[in-house]
């Protein structure tokens, strides 16, 4: 397919060569047609075609294009090991609230808030584009009197996310990743998120990391202590509940809400950091995949290059033969 | 009959084996746990459970948490939490001297911070309304 274009681009330039005279305008004007000149670019004078410089100049930015997304490609896999034990350690902190309150996705809400947990940083293939796209659907799915509200972590969510749902945007936190996720400063988001927003449910729409390859958006469902009370009554959800006897504070009320905050910070704790292992595994998946792109198409390169190089050393051997053979016959 | 306990903080597991008798704090008094008893949760406060394991009592310092009890199995899930034996006095001196200078600075900063929220709003109007004038300049050809 090089090849061909390449042959292309020469019989285009003789046609030029044949009908302007001053090498000078040749040279602009081969500029326009030239293949593998960008406008602007002239060719070196006394050049021929889709030059070999030129080529060795794209040639040059792919490599070291190959070198920048492997070393990002380490430095994810280092990053990706550190989260990931992290995050197998705090999934046994929030099954024993799933124990004890299970977990109701249907559960009935009026006011539904909608946690979506993305990233900060790009480059890291579509888990981002799969939070937002989730998040959408829940918003439609949970439609009720009051339409859902988003809350959101990570500053690529908030760019997909206002493209068209800014007026349903309550709250946005970004810059999380500076420092490594931990406890007590998920407790201080899930703090200010509690004081600042009103709701039934909230939904946390997550990357939850199945392994290296494979990540699931997932969503965590967690019910408003109000809600708490209602359903732990007979015939609701929560009616395993009542068979607990409550103490700890001046009254049910009072446990169930600390109960309801610990639960929040502790499944926004496990979500960020399975969100953090999925950016970096989708990181390292997308920087394997643009060096091997960036190996193809040097390979490409090469060969186009070589062959620019052999034709024009070929045809300056034609020019001078053909020099000395007119000179012959002329003498 | 013994009870199975599990103590759980956000990065690690505390405790995970089986014992005889644990004594609770909470912000209505210390509660024992015996076998066989009755389902229960409740909030934990700061402060010291003692555990029994094998005639041998152990104390454990918590961050506050939750416990359940259901069936014989006791979960507790706390913030932060050390047991005893881990606990080096003389470092936990040392670590107690440094929070405490940490805490002094952090409310001196907190100050400074809540004094520096309420400045913004003095130069936020002007510069919004340069800026505003800039975007109405006629845009210089390319």
């Amino acid at each position: 397919m090089a090849s061909s274009s390449v042959r292309r681009g020469v019989s285009r330039l003789s046609h030029l060569l044949q009908n302007t005279s001053p090498l000078a305008s040749s040279a602009h004007s081969c500029s326009g047609r030239c293949p593998g000149l960008s406008s602007g670019e002239l060719a070196p004078f006394g050049s021929r075609m889709a030059s070999s410089q030129i080529v060795r100049n794209r040639m040059k930015s792919v490599k070291s294009i190959q070198k920048i997304t492997k070393a990002m490609k380490m430095v994810a896999a280092s990053k990706l090991r550190g989260v990931q034990v992290k995050a197998e350690n705090s999934r046994g902190f929030w099954q024993p609230f799933v124990a004890l309150l299970g977990d109701h996705p249907d559960i009935e809400s009026k006011k539904n808030v909608i946690l979506t947990i993305s990233s900060d940083r790009g480059l890291c293939g579509g888990i981002n584009s799969t939070s937002v796209k989730f998040s959408k659907a829940m918003f439609t799915l949970s439609a009720s009197e009051e339409p859902a509200k988003y809350v959101i972590l990570g500053e690529k969510g908030k760019v997909q996310l206002q493209r068209d749902s800014k007026k349903n945007i309550q709250m946005v936190v970004t810059d999380i990743q500076k420092m490594p996720i931990n406890f007590t400063q998920i407790s201080m988001i899930a703090d200010e998120i509690l004081k600042n927003v009103e709701f039934d449910t909230i939904k946390i729409i997550y990357n939850k990391f199945g392994s290296v390859v494979s990540f699931l958006p997932s969503v965590a469902t967690i019910p408003s202590p109000e809600v708490i009370a209602r359903e732990s009554e007979a015939g609701g959800k929560l009616e395993q509940l009542e068979s607990y006897e409550i103490e700890g504070g001046d009254s049910k009320a009072e446990v169930l809400q600390n109960l309801s905050e610990f639960q929040f910070a502790a499944m926004l704790f496990n979500a960020s950091l399975e969100n953090a292992c999925s950016e970096q595994g989708a990181r390292m998946s997308a920087m394997d995949s643009s060096t091997r792109n960036a190996s193809e198409m040097l390979e490409k390169l090469t060969l186009k290059y070589n062959r620019s190089r052999q034709a024009s050393i070929t045809t300056e051997l034609i020019e001078i033969i053909s020099g000395a053979a007119a000179l012959e016959a002329a003498s | 009959m013994v009870l199975s306990l599990r103590v759980m903080a956000p990065n690690r597991i505390v405790w995970n084996s089986e014992v005889g008798e644990i004594i609770l704090s909470t912000n209505s008094g210390q509660i024992g746990i015996l076998p066989n008893h009755a389902p229960l949760l409740t909030a934990l406060d700061m402060g010291v459970s003692k555990i029994r394991s094998g005639g041998q009592w152990s104390a454990m310092a918590s961050m506050g948490g939750f416990a359940m009890i259901d069936n014989n199995q006791v979960t507790i899930l706390v913030n932060e939490a050390e047991v005893s034996d881990e606990i080096d006095p003389i470092e936990a001196q040392k670590d107690y001297e440094v929070a405490q200078m940490e805490l002094a600075k952090a409310e001196g900063r907190k100050r400074l911070i809540q004094e520096e929220e309420k400045e913004p709003t003095n130069w936020i109007d002007p510069l919004s309304k340069a800026l505003t004038f800039v975007n109405h300049l006629p845009r210089l050809q390319e």
